[in-house]
Protein backbone atom coordinates (compact mmCIF):
# COMPACT_ATOMS: atom_id res chain seq x y z
CA UNK A 1 0.00 0.00 0.00
CA UNK A 2 1.26 3.47 -0.92
CA UNK A 3 2.41 5.50 2.09
CA UNK A 4 0.09 8.27 3.09
CA UNK A 5 1.32 11.74 3.91
CA UNK A 6 -1.21 14.51 4.38
CA UNK A 7 0.07 17.89 5.55
CA UNK A 8 -1.52 19.45 8.61
CA UNK A 9 -3.91 22.36 8.19
CA UNK A 10 -5.26 24.77 10.80
CA UNK A 11 -8.03 22.28 11.54
CA UNK A 12 -6.79 18.88 10.45
CA UNK A 13 -3.79 16.93 11.69
CA UNK A 14 -0.79 15.72 9.76
CA UNK A 15 -1.38 12.14 8.68
CA UNK A 16 1.90 10.26 8.42
CA UNK A 17 1.13 6.62 7.62
CA UNK A 18 4.03 4.40 6.64
CA UNK A 19 2.33 1.18 5.58
CA UNK A 20 5.58 -0.47 4.60
CA UNK A 21 6.96 -0.21 8.15
CA UNK A 22 3.56 -0.15 9.89
CA UNK A 23 4.45 3.11 11.62
CA UNK A 24 1.64 5.62 11.89
CA UNK A 25 1.35 9.14 13.23
CA UNK A 26 -1.38 11.71 13.67
CA UNK A 27 0.03 15.11 14.63
CA UNK A 28 -1.56 18.47 15.27
CA UNK A 29 -5.07 19.78 15.68
CA UNK A 30 -8.33 18.14 14.73
CA UNK A 31 -11.64 19.93 14.44
CA UNK A 32 -12.57 19.41 10.79
CA UNK A 33 -15.77 20.66 9.27
CA UNK A 34 -16.73 17.10 8.47
CA UNK A 35 -14.87 14.39 10.38
CA UNK A 36 -16.21 11.65 8.15
CA UNK A 37 -14.91 13.11 4.91
CA UNK A 38 -11.48 13.76 6.43
CA UNK A 39 -10.98 10.55 8.40
CA UNK A 40 -13.15 8.13 6.39
CA UNK A 41 -10.68 7.38 3.55
CA UNK A 42 -7.65 7.51 5.84
CA UNK A 43 -9.08 5.05 8.32
CA UNK A 44 -10.45 2.64 5.75
CA UNK A 45 -6.94 2.34 4.28
CA UNK A 46 -5.52 1.77 7.73
CA UNK A 47 -8.15 -0.88 8.53
CA UNK A 48 -7.45 -2.69 5.30
CA UNK A 49 -3.74 -2.67 6.07
CA UNK A 50 -4.19 -3.83 9.67
CA UNK A 51 -6.44 -6.69 8.60
CA UNK A 52 -3.70 -7.98 6.31
CA UNK A 53 -0.95 -8.03 8.99
CA UNK A 54 0.00 -10.98 11.11
CA UNK A 55 2.85 -11.31 13.58
CA UNK A 56 4.36 -7.91 12.81
CA UNK A 57 5.20 -4.83 14.87
CA UNK A 58 2.77 -1.97 14.47
CA UNK A 59 3.32 1.42 16.05
CA UNK A 60 0.82 4.29 16.26
CA UNK A 61 1.78 7.68 17.65
CA UNK A 62 -0.86 10.24 18.58
CA UNK A 63 0.62 13.73 18.96
CA UNK A 64 -2.47 15.86 19.14
CA UNK A 65 -2.61 19.38 20.47
CA UNK A 66 -6.37 19.71 20.37
CA UNK A 67 -9.31 17.68 19.06
CA UNK A 68 -13.05 18.21 19.21
CA UNK A 69 -15.70 15.77 20.37
CA UNK A 70 -16.51 14.54 16.83
CA UNK A 71 -12.84 13.64 16.44
CA UNK A 72 -12.95 11.86 19.81
CA UNK A 73 -15.46 9.42 18.33
CA UNK A 74 -13.08 8.68 15.48
CA UNK A 75 -10.12 8.19 17.82
CA UNK A 76 -12.14 5.85 19.99
CA UNK A 77 -12.84 3.68 16.95
CA UNK A 78 -9.18 3.82 15.96
CA UNK A 79 -8.13 2.44 19.34
CA UNK A 80 -10.59 -0.43 18.84
CA UNK A 81 -9.09 -1.19 15.42
CA UNK A 82 -5.58 -1.18 16.83
CA UNK A 83 -6.57 -3.48 19.67
CA UNK A 84 -8.14 -5.88 17.18
CA UNK A 85 -4.89 -5.92 15.22
CA UNK A 86 -3.09 -6.78 18.46
CA UNK A 87 -5.52 -9.57 19.27
CA UNK A 88 -4.91 -10.96 15.78
CA UNK A 89 -1.30 -11.63 16.77
CA UNK A 90 0.52 -8.40 15.98
CA UNK A 91 2.64 -6.48 18.45
CA UNK A 92 0.90 -3.13 18.63
CA UNK A 93 2.39 -0.13 20.42
CA UNK A 94 0.31 2.99 20.90
CA UNK A 95 1.95 6.18 22.13
CA UNK A 96 -0.16 9.11 23.24
CA UNK A 97 1.71 12.40 23.54
CA UNK A 98 0.47 15.45 25.42
CA UNK A 99 1.89 18.90 25.99
CA UNK A 100 3.30 19.72 29.40
CA UNK A 101 0.48 20.71 31.82
CA UNK A 102 -2.22 19.54 29.45
CA UNK A 103 -3.93 17.30 31.97
CA UNK A 104 -7.05 17.04 29.81
CA UNK A 105 -5.12 15.61 26.88
CA UNK A 106 -3.28 13.23 29.20
CA UNK A 107 -6.58 12.11 30.73
CA UNK A 108 -8.18 11.57 27.31
CA UNK A 109 -5.33 9.26 26.31
CA UNK A 110 -5.69 7.27 29.48
CA UNK A 111 -9.44 7.02 28.91
CA UNK A 112 -9.07 5.79 25.35
CA UNK A 113 -6.59 3.20 26.59
CA UNK A 114 -8.93 1.79 29.24
CA UNK A 115 -10.55 -0.65 26.84
CA UNK A 116 -7.29 -1.93 25.37
CA UNK A 117 -6.81 -5.64 26.05
CA UNK A 118 -3.99 -6.57 23.72
CA UNK A 119 -2.18 -3.46 22.53
CA UNK A 120 0.58 -1.77 24.56
CA UNK A 121 -0.02 1.81 25.53
CA UNK A 122 2.29 4.57 26.66
CA UNK A 123 1.74 8.18 27.64
CA UNK A 124 4.48 10.56 26.62
CA UNK A 125 4.96 14.18 27.58
CA UNK A 126 5.99 16.41 24.70
CA UNK A 127 8.88 18.72 25.51
CA UNK A 128 7.70 22.32 25.68
CA UNK B 1 -24.65 59.84 15.08
CA UNK B 2 -23.43 56.71 13.39
CA UNK B 3 -20.31 56.54 15.46
CA UNK B 4 -22.16 57.48 18.62
CA UNK B 5 -24.71 54.74 18.11
CA UNK B 6 -22.08 52.11 17.42
CA UNK B 7 -19.99 53.25 20.35
CA UNK B 8 -23.02 52.97 22.59
CA UNK B 9 -23.60 49.42 21.33
CA UNK B 10 -19.97 48.59 22.02
CA UNK B 11 -20.40 50.05 25.51
CA UNK B 12 -23.34 47.75 26.17
CA UNK B 13 -21.25 44.74 25.21
CA UNK B 14 -18.37 45.97 27.34
CA UNK B 15 -20.64 46.39 30.36
CA UNK B 16 -21.44 42.71 30.10
CA UNK B 17 -17.79 41.79 29.96
CA UNK B 18 -18.02 40.72 26.34
CA UNK B 19 -14.74 40.55 24.46
CA UNK B 20 -16.02 38.83 21.32
CA UNK B 21 -19.49 39.00 19.90
CA UNK B 22 -20.79 37.48 16.71
CA UNK B 23 -24.37 37.46 15.57
CA UNK B 24 -25.17 36.00 12.20
CA UNK B 25 -24.74 32.94 10.09
CA UNK B 26 -22.35 30.52 11.72
CA UNK B 27 -20.11 28.70 9.34
CA UNK B 28 -17.00 26.61 9.78
CA UNK B 29 -14.96 29.49 8.30
CA UNK B 30 -16.38 31.87 10.88
CA UNK B 31 -15.49 29.31 13.56
CA UNK B 32 -11.91 29.04 12.32
CA UNK B 33 -11.50 32.82 12.06
CA UNK B 34 -12.95 33.71 15.44
CA UNK B 35 -11.15 30.73 16.93
CA UNK B 36 -7.73 31.98 15.94
CA UNK B 37 -8.55 35.50 17.11
CA UNK B 38 -9.59 34.11 20.51
CA UNK B 39 -6.38 32.12 20.78
CA UNK B 40 -4.35 35.19 19.86
CA UNK B 41 -6.13 37.31 22.44
CA UNK B 42 -5.52 34.71 25.14
CA UNK B 43 -1.84 34.53 24.22
CA UNK B 44 -1.49 38.29 24.52
CA UNK B 45 -3.34 38.26 27.83
CA UNK B 46 -0.98 35.53 28.94
CA UNK B 47 -3.88 33.41 30.09
CA UNK B 48 -2.41 30.11 31.17
CA UNK B 49 -2.29 27.48 28.45
CA UNK B 50 -4.68 25.19 30.25
CA UNK B 51 -7.38 27.88 30.45
CA UNK B 52 -6.75 28.88 26.84
CA UNK B 53 -7.17 25.30 25.66
CA UNK B 54 -10.34 24.74 27.67
CA UNK B 55 -11.88 27.98 26.45
CA UNK B 56 -11.07 27.11 22.85
CA UNK B 57 -12.51 23.63 23.27
CA UNK B 58 -15.77 24.93 24.74
CA UNK B 59 -15.96 27.56 22.00
CA UNK B 60 -15.61 24.95 19.23
CA UNK B 61 -18.29 22.68 20.70
CA UNK B 62 -20.68 25.60 21.23
CA UNK B 63 -20.27 26.97 17.71
CA UNK B 64 -20.47 23.53 16.08
CA UNK B 65 -23.74 22.96 17.96
CA UNK B 66 -25.17 26.12 16.38
CA UNK B 67 -23.84 25.16 12.93
CA UNK B 68 -25.49 21.75 13.18
CA UNK B 69 -28.64 22.36 15.15
CA UNK B 70 -29.89 25.96 14.99
CA UNK B 71 -33.50 25.98 13.83
CA UNK B 72 -33.07 29.38 12.17
CA UNK B 73 -31.35 29.53 8.83
CA UNK B 74 -31.26 29.82 5.07
CA UNK B 75 -32.71 29.09 2.63
CA UNK B 76 -36.16 29.78 4.12
CA UNK B 77 -39.02 27.39 3.52
CA UNK B 78 -36.98 24.23 3.94
CA UNK B 79 -36.96 22.07 7.06
CA UNK B 80 -34.21 23.13 9.53
CA UNK B 81 -32.37 19.88 8.82
CA UNK B 82 -31.76 21.10 5.24
CA UNK B 83 -30.42 24.58 6.00
CA UNK B 84 -27.22 25.61 4.26
CA UNK B 85 -26.59 28.39 6.76
CA UNK B 86 -27.61 28.46 10.37
CA UNK B 87 -28.08 31.56 12.48
CA UNK B 88 -26.77 32.02 15.98
CA UNK B 89 -25.22 34.43 18.44
CA UNK B 90 -21.91 33.89 20.18
CA UNK B 91 -20.33 35.87 22.98
CA UNK B 92 -17.03 35.30 24.75
CA UNK B 93 -16.12 37.40 27.73
CA UNK B 94 -15.09 37.74 31.33
CA UNK B 95 -17.47 37.91 34.25
CA UNK B 96 -16.61 37.58 37.97
CA UNK B 97 -13.02 36.71 37.05
CA UNK B 98 -14.18 33.78 34.91
CA UNK B 99 -14.18 33.45 31.18
CA UNK B 100 -17.49 32.57 29.64
CA UNK B 101 -18.65 31.33 26.26
CA UNK B 102 -22.35 31.80 25.53
CA UNK B 103 -24.27 30.76 22.44
CA UNK B 104 -27.89 31.33 21.50
CA UNK B 105 -30.04 29.97 18.73
CA UNK B 106 -33.62 29.11 17.87
CA UNK B 107 -34.85 25.60 18.56
CA UNK B 108 -38.16 23.96 17.69
CA UNK B 109 -40.59 23.82 20.58
CA UNK B 110 -40.75 20.05 20.19
CA UNK B 111 -37.01 19.87 20.98
CA UNK B 112 -37.19 22.01 24.11
CA UNK B 113 -38.20 19.23 26.53
CA UNK B 114 -35.78 16.55 25.35
CA UNK B 115 -32.86 18.99 25.06
CA UNK B 116 -33.67 20.56 28.42
CA UNK B 117 -33.94 17.15 30.08
CA UNK B 118 -30.64 15.98 28.59
CA UNK B 119 -28.84 19.15 29.68
CA UNK B 120 -30.32 19.07 33.20
CA UNK B 121 -29.14 15.49 33.46
CA UNK B 122 -25.62 16.35 32.30
CA UNK B 123 -25.48 19.37 34.60
CA UNK B 124 -26.23 17.23 37.64
CA UNK B 125 -23.52 14.63 36.94
CA UNK B 126 -20.19 14.43 38.75
CA UNK B 127 -16.89 14.51 36.85
CA UNK B 128 -16.66 10.74 37.09
CA UNK B 129 -20.24 10.22 35.88
CA UNK B 130 -19.63 12.59 32.97
CA UNK B 131 -16.61 10.54 32.00
CA UNK B 132 -18.69 7.35 31.96
CA UNK B 133 -21.45 8.96 29.90
CA UNK B 134 -18.87 10.40 27.50
CA UNK B 135 -17.45 6.93 26.89
CA UNK B 136 -20.91 5.52 26.29
CA UNK B 137 -21.58 8.23 23.71
CA UNK B 138 -18.25 7.63 21.98
CA UNK B 139 -19.05 3.95 21.79
CA UNK B 140 -22.72 3.87 20.85
CA UNK B 141 -23.79 7.49 20.48
CA UNK B 142 -25.75 8.78 17.53
CA UNK B 143 -23.69 9.52 14.44
CA UNK B 144 -22.56 12.98 13.48
CA UNK B 145 -25.36 15.33 12.52
CA UNK B 146 -28.14 13.45 14.23
CA UNK B 147 -30.43 15.15 16.69
CA UNK B 148 -30.29 15.00 20.44
CA UNK B 149 -27.78 16.04 23.04
CA UNK B 150 -24.67 14.37 21.74
CA UNK B 151 -21.16 14.18 22.95
CA UNK B 152 -20.56 17.91 22.36
CA UNK B 153 -22.59 19.00 25.39
CA UNK B 154 -20.84 16.42 27.56
CA UNK B 155 -17.52 17.75 26.32
CA UNK B 156 -18.58 21.26 27.41
CA UNK B 157 -19.70 19.98 30.81
CA UNK B 158 -16.42 18.12 31.31
CA UNK B 159 -14.18 21.00 30.27
CA UNK B 160 -15.93 24.01 31.79
CA UNK B 161 -14.44 24.10 35.28
CA UNK B 162 -17.16 26.33 36.63
CA UNK B 163 -20.09 24.60 34.98
CA UNK B 164 -22.75 25.92 32.67
CA UNK B 165 -26.23 27.41 32.72
CA UNK B 166 -28.90 27.18 30.09
CA UNK B 167 -32.52 28.07 29.52
CA UNK B 168 -35.19 28.61 26.91
CA UNK B 169 -37.43 31.56 26.08
CA UNK B 170 -40.68 30.80 24.21
CA UNK B 171 -41.00 32.79 20.97
CA UNK B 172 -44.13 31.56 19.25
CA UNK B 173 -46.12 28.39 18.48
CA UNK B 174 -43.19 26.84 16.69
CA UNK B 175 -39.93 28.10 18.17
CA UNK B 176 -38.13 28.91 21.39
CA UNK B 177 -34.82 30.63 21.93
CA UNK B 178 -32.11 28.54 23.54
CA UNK B 179 -29.03 29.83 25.30
CA UNK B 180 -26.16 27.98 26.93
CA UNK B 181 -23.42 29.76 28.85
CA UNK B 182 -20.36 27.89 30.00
CA UNK B 183 -17.93 29.25 32.63
CA UNK B 184 -14.21 28.57 32.54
Amino acid sequence: MENLNIQATQRTPEVDFNFEKSIFFLRGESYPEDVTSFYGPVISQLREHLASREGVEISFGFELIYFNSSTAKILFGLFENLDEAASAGNKVNITWAFEEDDDNMEEMGAEFAEDLEHADFQLKQLKG
Amino acid sequence: MLAEEMYEFRGQLKERGIIFCYSGYMTEDVLAGIGSAIRRKLEIEEADRRTAKILFSVFVEQVQNVIRYSAEGEPPNVPPGDFDLRYGVLTVGIQDDMYFVACGNLVKNADVDPLGAALSHIKALSKEELKVLYREKLKDGPPEGSKGAGVGFIEIARRADNGFDFDFAPMNDEFSYFCLKAYI
